[in-house]
């Protein structure tokens, strides 16, 4: 398959089920919304390293919001669900709870698996907290030195998923990063999925395990590593010498299959010679989202 | 199944009468046969049936609504759990009396003890949501232990009396002594009124869970919050200091 002179290739991208929380941060201002929206998704690329996979899925407007203030929407995934809780508390408390202005609420008020946060930092208010009921909802109200800061008792979780991607094949490191770009900005506007990675583009994709290091879960994915196409088995046809990904994350296949057409079709430009995507052979993760269905308008399988 | 179930007065009462005794929360999917057969008890006249005062139609019905002058009539959703309730005009003393959950609506004004605390007893309302669209008696939310009330005009002296928690949210006047004995809770003002003395000014601030109480009123109840109110700032004075004293008055200033 070709799109506009780009090789589509035929292959896969395979994800995998995870937990995911929608948090709902607003403040004063666009602004402060933001300034605690990308702290909370710090160092949270990839849960090999960082316990969590977060980011930034959208802007929210002021009716959006609970409170009716300019508002962040954040998508938060591990593996486990026990593993959520422990993140969603140490964040809203580090992150939101800290950052001037801002509330914190759940974003998946309809999910019927609930977990903790506001119930567990109310505790930080030492006995001078208070909770709201309003409209079925509880919300904590813990005095801080600025005033107080409001946040939800319970976060709804759900099944969603995590590895979607696809990988850039590019004649030189500016096409690669030009279309990589696109496809980020493309994606954006996509609701119920994030980029975890920064700004939403991976240099460094990795292979499970280690010829060397046999503790190491993961490491350099040399078949798409341009320097090492004359000492490895290359998967880079000729011409390219710079590969970029784009790993996307979402709340359900559709989310991350409609994030993969956009990006992959904006991706698909001069200077790209092909797209591929990465997959373990189809035996770790349930999620298949092959390509050429995927841009021939078919989903996940 | 209809939407509303409608039970209308039949002749203006003259008596008071007791409907503290209805099973408010079962009304909701009863027939009209059902509903008509209620007892009440009548001042003077002893026993009653709901069908011996309202012309019932409309049963069963998701939502039942209540219509005429109940001035006069006590107990209106006592012991409510679920459902909606409401009364298309005035009702008497300990509307919501007991109520654990469900939303009453009353269009006209409430008598006395508007989800207050039985006679004798220190626990008034304990979850649910009361919409006054007129003016509170006396001693409304007197021991409220959860729950909301809504009061969109003046609401009389000692509102909140003993409250234990909940909130009460008063768009008028409010009377003399609000939240005495209070433990926690909160009573929010946004006309005249003066907090007892046994309150103390904390701050001036923007409370944030009110935007949500304020934003939730205007768009499930209709409550016309203005842009000041939802944004503004609020004086916060504690108390009541020989309590608790983790109740609180947030006094609006327009």
């Amino acid at each position: 398959m070709q799109l506009r002179g780009v090789t589509i290739e035929d292959t896969f991208a395979e994800a995998f089920t995870m937990r995911v929380a929608r948090a709902v941060i607003t403040a004063r201002s666009p602004r402060w919304a933001r300034e605690a929206a990308l702290k909370m998704t710090g160092f949270a690329t990839s849960v090999i390293g960082c316990k969590l996979e977060a980011g930034i899925e959208r802007e929210l407007a002021e009716s959006e919001t609970p409170d009716g203030r300019p508002g962040i929407s954040v998508l938060l995934l591990t593996m486990a669900r026990e593993d959520l809780g422990h993140r969603l508390i140490e964040r809203v408390g580090q992150t939101v709870l800290t950052c001037p202005t801002t509330c914190c609420f759940d974003g998946l008020p309809d999910a019927p698996d609930r977990v903790g946060v506001g119930s567990a930092l109310r505790l930080f208010g030492d006995g001078f907290q208070g909770s709201k009921v309003i409209g079925g909802r509880r919300f904590w109200r813990i005095p801080v030195m600025e005033g107080e800061f409001l946040v939800e008792d319970k976060f709804g979780l759900q099944k969603g998923i995590g590895g979607g991607n696809f990988l850039i094949l590019a004649t030189d490191p500016d096409a690669a990063l030009a279309a990589a770009e696109a496809a980020v900005e493309a994606i954006a506007h996509v609701p119920g999925v994030i980029l975890p990675f920064p700004g939403g583009v991976v240099r460094s994709g990795s292979k499970v395990g280690s010829r060397r290091s046999k503790g190491l879960v993961a490491s350099t994915n040399d078949a798409y590593c341009p320097t090492l196409r004359a000492v490895t088995t290359t998967a880079l046809p000729e011409g390219v010498h710079s590969v970029l990904e784009i790993v996307v994350d979402g709340t359900d296949a559709a989310a991350v299959s409609r994030a993969l057409r956009v990006g992959i079709d904006a991706a698909c430009r001069e200077g790209v010679v092909a797209i591929s995507a990465g997959n373990y052979g189809g035996k770790l993760g349930p999620h298949h989202f092959h390509l050429r269905q995927i841009m021939s308008g078919d989903g996940a399988r | 199944m209809t939407a509303e179930a409608t039970l209308t007065l039949r002749a203006p009462l003259r008596h008071r009468v007791d409907a503290g005794t209805v099973a408010w929360s079962a009304l909701r999917g009863m027939d009209a046969a059902g509903i008509a057969s209620q007892e009440v008890w009548v001042e003077d006249d002893g026993r009653a049936t709901l069908g011996d005062l309202f012309a019932v139609s409309g049963a069963p019905a998701a939502r039942v609504r209540l219509i005429g002058d109940l001035a006069l009539m006590d107990g209106i959703g006592a012991g409510l759990a679920a459902g909606e309730l409401i009364v298309d005009g005035d009702a008497g003393r300990q509307v919501g009396q007991r109520m654990s959950g469900g939303v009453i609506e009353v269009r006209g004004s409430t008598g006395p003890l508007a989800g207050g605390a039985d006679p004798g007893a220190k626990r008034g309302m304990s979850g649910g949501e009361i919409v006054i669209r007129g003016s509170a008696g006396p001693l409304a939310g007197a021991g409220l232990r959860r729950g909301l009330i809504v009061v969109q005009a003046d609401a009389s002296e000692d509102a909140g009396r003993g409250m234990i928690a909940g909130s009460i949210l008063v768009f008028g006047s409010l009377g003399s002594n609000p939240g005495l004995f209070s433990r926690r809770g909160s009573i929010v003002a946004f006309g005249a009124h003066t907090p007892p003395t046994a309150y103390r000014y904390a701050c001036t601030y923007r409370p944030p869970h009110l935007r949500v109480t304020l934003g939730y009123l205007r768009s499930r109840h209709g409550v016309p919050v203005t842009p000041g109110q939802l944004a503004g700032a609020y004086r916060r004075y504690s108390g009541d200091l020989a309590e608790l004293g983790a109740g609180e008055i947030l006094s609006w200033i327009p």
